[in-house]
């Protein structure tokens, strides 16, 4: 009888080997995904197009993405996933204006700034199951907390960075300064340091980027203060608000090329690419744009955290960016999406993304910077100092005026140019700065009463 | 007794596509933007109220909107005034050049053909005040001791902007301009000669009646066209300094894409709408009186 029962059972098994082996291309990669620790119920879910946006527009990580999305297709054969790249500015012009028609993609990546747009648009799905999915302890608490909206979280960070000052080691050296931690030796060093064509520091603050407000910002958060109050008001006349836009009038007229009034992002990360400043603020993406743009400077260059006010203050976060993911309401697909995006976070592929700008994006999760893996980058390991400094400020900052929790006010303060306004205004028309900041604050306020 | 005036169905049936095509592209949005210029339309909210002429008062008590509507008459003035001189002499000029006229009109309207994106940066690179050739070069030759600001000082920055759009609008007035010179039978010059007639008779009397209704209708085209530009600009400098250089589209997308209140930002158009043709009825009826003198 045990016998009769293993030759049945035998012939089964090779009945249906043989009939995997006829059948279709499909349950061979459901076996094969069945290998790799997916279901094959799991994977006969997985069966529809996508559309990705994301703004990785640079030559890596856009590679990465493609190479990543192509292994998921091959894995998934049911599934097709189309990518289309466009830059921040332009990805916000196609979401907003594809919302009303629905015209979005099925996932994308985001800023933080948006995410809360998109939630307030009710355009987003949850994505806890996901975040449950690659292990909640994790994220940060903090960087989850960007994209949560009534206790579910809407968004997951894919990487993040932070804020700090980078400056040009050589100069210092050779006027003999030491690297500055308060704002005052800041601005004495950027004084000092512009000359034989180069500038201590650029001020920037054209109206069609944030620059004017991010800089702002690092002085008032620096200083413990915030640029909204705690019931969501703009706060730009505060003593330390007011305080710090003077501090970067100076700067600007003494240290500063004087076409930065129009400065936007690139503009001003251009000049300390091509050692033209000594100083700038900028996240661990400095460095690529050092190597490209002026390679013999790159051993010249590190960075240090943001000045404080005093060198006893606090250390108070500033500047934090947790770049999400997120997926659409719209989207017939969200599982996936949530299956893609699951697999950009296994170790191999996360470590080859984060190794296509090394130290400008730092994992947004546990357990990959110390890996052996994510180490043995050389970039990785000639800033080391860089790593530590920025994942520091990383872990103490927030995106611009999130220190009060998402809103559509702190989305507000970067995104009207109302800030850069002002600070033109005190440069080109001599306007008081009191007045220019009671003005810009009451522009505001005006405007939060519209999505109140 | 009355005749009875048979119905032509085919006439209607054959401009029916064009009509539907004109409706869809032209007169839905004219409607539709009326209509959002009386709502608190959002750019990204679903939900909207019909709220009268309030976005139409708020627009016209912000003092911004007037500084940015006199920025426009400056810019189309100016711009318009640069390109017609500019193009008017040139077409003069190459059209008394008898030898390789071809490659001079080529060469002449390469900036035109140029997107507004490449233009824009372009000039951004050559006036750069910190590494644009054109700053450095004023400096080392001496005529200016610090490197000019040209696209942020807000003395110069609205003239820099003029002479751009000059240097990218007068080769297209030169190429029409240039084709109607050489529409004018040259046995009126001739005979003009005969009679005595100085140049400058010969230019008023034969050159400027021939060519004044080309000159008219490029005049309305441009103006439409530089009032209404806002790539070049925008890129530029965005507006700044300080709103030196916004003009009515920048101040109306700024109004519709960061405030995302488009119900005011339609209410912006529609009052542009309204301006400009305004101008045209002035242009086409001063156009409309050329025609009939030469009748």
């Amino acid at each position: 009888m045990r016998r009769k029962l293993a030759i049945l059972l035998a012939g089964t098994m090779i009945a249906t080997t043989i009939l995997a082996g006829c059948g279709s291309k499909d349950k061979g990669s459901a076996s094969q995904e069945a290998s790799n620790g997916t279901t094959e119920e799991e994977s006969g879910k997985l069966e529809g197009d996508i559309t990705f946006w994301h703004s990785f527009t640079q030559g890596p990580r856009l590679e990465v993405i493609q190479e990543t999305a192509d292994q998921f297709m091959k894995d998934n054969l049911d599934v097709k996933i189309t990518i289309e790249t466009f830059s921040w500015g332009d990805f916000y012009t196609k979401w907003t204006t594809g919302l009303a028609s629905g015209n979005v993609p099925d996932m994308s990546t985001a800023l933080p700034g948006h995410v809360v747009e998109m939630m307030d648009s009710e355009a987003l799905v949850p994505v806890d199951d996901l975040i449950d999915d690659i292990g909640r302890d994790k994220f940060s608490e903090a960087a989850l907390s960007e994209g949560e909206k009534d206790g579910a979280c809407y968004s997951l960070p894919l990487y993040s960075h932070a804020q700090v000052m980078w400056y040009r080691k050589d100069l210092l050296e050779a006027a003999g300064l030491s690297v500055p931690t308060t704002w005052a030796e800041f601005a004495e060093a950027a004084k000092a340091l512009t000359k034989d064509g180069v500038y201590g520091c650029s001020f920037p603050c054209g109206s069609n980027d944030l620059m004017g407000t991010r800089f702002l910002n690092f002085y008032v958060r620096r200083g413990g203060g915030s640029l909204l109050t705690d019931d969501l008001k703009a706060d730009l006349t505060s003593d330390l608000a007011i305080e710090g836009i003077n501090y970067w009038l100076d700067i600007y007229e003494n240290c500063s090329p004087k076409d930065s009034v129009n400065y936007a992002v690139l503009d001003q990360a251009n000049l300390f690419y091509q050692g033209k400043t000594a100083f700038d603020f900028n996240s661990g993406f400095q460095i690529g744009g050092v190597e490209t743009n002026s390679p013999d400077l790159v051993d010249q260059i590190d960075c240090a955290p943001l000045p404080k006010i005093n060198a006893d203050d606090p250390d108070h976060g500033a500047e934090t960016s947790n770049i999400p993911m997120v997926v659409w309401n719209n989207s017939e697909h969200q599982d996936i999406c949530k299956a893609f995006i699951k697999k950009l976070y296994e170790k191999d592929t996360y470590i080859k993304f984060l190794d296509a700008t090394p130290v400008g994006m730092l994992p947004s999760i546990t357990g990959i910077s110390d890996t052996p893996e994510y180490q043995k980058n050389e970039t990785v390991q000639k800033f080391s100092n860089a790593v530590e400094v920025i994942t520091d400020a990383m872990n103490k900052g927030t995106a611009i005026g999130y220190e009060h929790g998402p809103s559509v006010q702190a989305g507000f303060l970067t995104s009207q140019g109302i800030i850069e306004s002002m600070f033109q205004d005190i440069i080109t028309n001599g306007t008081d700065v009191e007045e220019a900041a009671k003005a810009a604050e009451d522009k505001l306020n005006e405007l939060f009463l519209t999505v109140q | 007794m009355k005749r009875k005036v048979k119905f032509d169905y085919a006439r209607w049936i054959f401009v029916l596509p064009a009509l539907v095509i004109v409706g869809a592209l032209l007169i839905y949005p004219i409607f539709s933007s009326l209509y959002y210029s009386m709502t608190t339309k959002h750019l990204i909210r679903a939900s909207y109220d019909f709220i009268g002429v309030d976005n139409y008062k708020a627009v016209l008590s912000d003092s911004n909107f007037y500084k940015a509507f006199f920025t426009s008459i400056l810019w189309t003035v100016g711009s318009l005034f640069g390109q017609l001189f500019i193009g008017f002499t040139a077409a003069l000029a190459i059209n008394r050049v008898n030898m390789g006229k071809g490659v001079y009109r080529t060469l002449m309207i390469i900036p035109w053909a140029f997107p507004s994106i490449v233009i824009a940066l372009s000039w951004k690179w050559i006036l750069n005040g910190v590494s644009g050739f054109v700053p450095n070069l004023l400096v080392q030759l001496g005529i200016c001791s610090e490197l000019p600001q040209f696209l942020s000082d807000s003395g110069l920055v609205f003239l820099t902007l003029i002479f751009i759009n000059v240097w990218f609008g007068a080769p297209m007035i030169m190429v029409n301009v240039l084709s109607a010179l050489q529409t004018i039978p040259q046995e009126q010059y001739e005979a003009a000669q005969i009679d005595g007639a100085s140049k400058v008779q010969q230019f008023w009397y034969i050159t400027v009646p021939h060519i004044k209704i080309v000159v008219g209708l490029l005049v309305v085209l441009r103006t439409i066209w530089v009032f209404n530009n806002f790539d070049i600009i925008y890129l530029l400098t965005g507006g700044g300094p300080a709103n030196a250089t916004t003009t009515m589209p920048i101040y109306a997308y700024n109004m519709g894409w960061n405030t995302k209140l488009l119900g005011r930002s339609s209410a912006v158009t529609m009052l542009l709408l309204a301006f400009l043709l305004m101008i045209c009825v002035v242009y086409f009826t001063i156009i409309g009186k050329w025609e009939k003198e030469d009748k």
